[in-house]
């Protein structure tokens, strides 16, 4: 192997970091993963950066140790000032919630990139084992989370603030899915000339799809129906 | 489950001395019956039931993993 270290740049740390494995064609217990940039999904695609990695192959001897940079470890976000009161306060209720819930779970908070209107968007990262439960059918349960910590946050600051949950990072995989998806069915639409009808969707995830296709000239999107129902349908342009 | 649900109301009421929960058990079954001030009723229900369906869902949670099931009415104080 004549490369020991190289840097990638992708979505995710998560993804940066699998693809590193792949062209290094190791696997994650012999390299070291540096994250030099942590990227940001930012908030309905505005505002968003690609994470950027380094990996470096381990010695022999390192590799004899216990493997220490994991992945996941890496991904979590930088944890701002610990004197920031909005921040410990969102976090502590993010804490109390989960175990009233009866869930053990670790919670980082961070400030995300600001939207446009330069509120402030709280970023709540929720990662332990097992905690599909806490994603739920179709995100329902992380939704329906994030709606509550979101109102009780707002209401202590007395101002609107947008807080995003993200449980083992689902809504970055999600992402990545739904980018996919919309690809395909645009392909789909294009071959057989048929207009292709999604599953319904969130507005959050719709908007994904449009921005997606708003890079295939040879289709257009369109939401049709009513929320909850409300589905995105791709048509050939004609 | 009770517990989850004072510490949702009590955070989102005006006048949190006044929430009140009460807990009952049918089965595996469990009811419970949130009581807040008249004018906070909005805030516990929300728009069209946003906020207490919102409540109900992270309430199945908990009393999944205890095998239960979970009913919540808002009650008229």
């Amino acid at each position: 192997m004549e490369r020991t270290n190289l840097e990638v740049i992708a979505p995710t740390i998560e993804e940066a970091t699998a693809r590193g494995l792949e062209q290094l064609g190791v696997s994650s217990e012999m390299v070291e993963v540096e994250v030099l940039d942590e990227g940001t999904r930012g908030f309905l695609g505005m505002g968003s950066r690609q994470a950027r990695i380094r990996m470096t192959l381990k010695s022999a001897d390192a590799l004899a140790a216990p493997a220490s940079a994991h992945p996941s470890d890496a991904a979590s976000p930088t944890p701002a000032a610990a004197d920031d009161d909005l921040l410990n306060f969102t976090a502590e209720t993010a804490r109390e919630l989960l175990a009233r819930m009866k869930l053990t779970a670790t919670v980082t908070v961070s400030y995300g990139a600001a939207d446009l209107s330069g509120e402030k968007n709280i970023l709540v990262d929720i990662r332990g084992d097992d905690l599909s439960v806490l994603i739920g059918r179709r995100a329902e349960t992380m939704n329906a989370l994030q709606y509550i910590l979101g109102l009780i946050v707002s209401k202590q600051t007395e101002a609107w603030v947008q807080v995003t949950v993200d449980v083992e990072g689902y809504r970055a995989r999600r992402e990545q899915q739904l980018r996919q998806l919309a690809r395909r069915m645009a392909e789909q639409a294009i071959c057989t000339g048929k207009r292709q009808v999604l599953e319904p969707m969130s507005s959050a995830e719709r908007r994904i799809i449009h921005l997606e296709l708003r890079e295939v000239p040879e289709v257009i999107s369109e939401s049709v129906g009513e929320d909850p129902n409300r589905k995105v349908t791709i048509s050939p342009k004609i | 489950m009770k517990s989850l649900t004072e510490f949702i109301a009590q955070s989102l009421v005006a006048s949190p001395d006044q929430v009140q929960v009460d807990q009952s058990h049918q089965g595996n079954r469990v009811r419970l019956h949130l009581s807040v001030a008249k004018e906070d009723m909005g805030r516990v229900i929300g728009k069209g039931g946003r906020v207490a369906n919102a409540i109900r869902v992270l309430l199945r949670v908990a009393a999944e993993r205890e095998g239960q099931q979970v009913t919540l009415d808002v009650m008229e104080p």
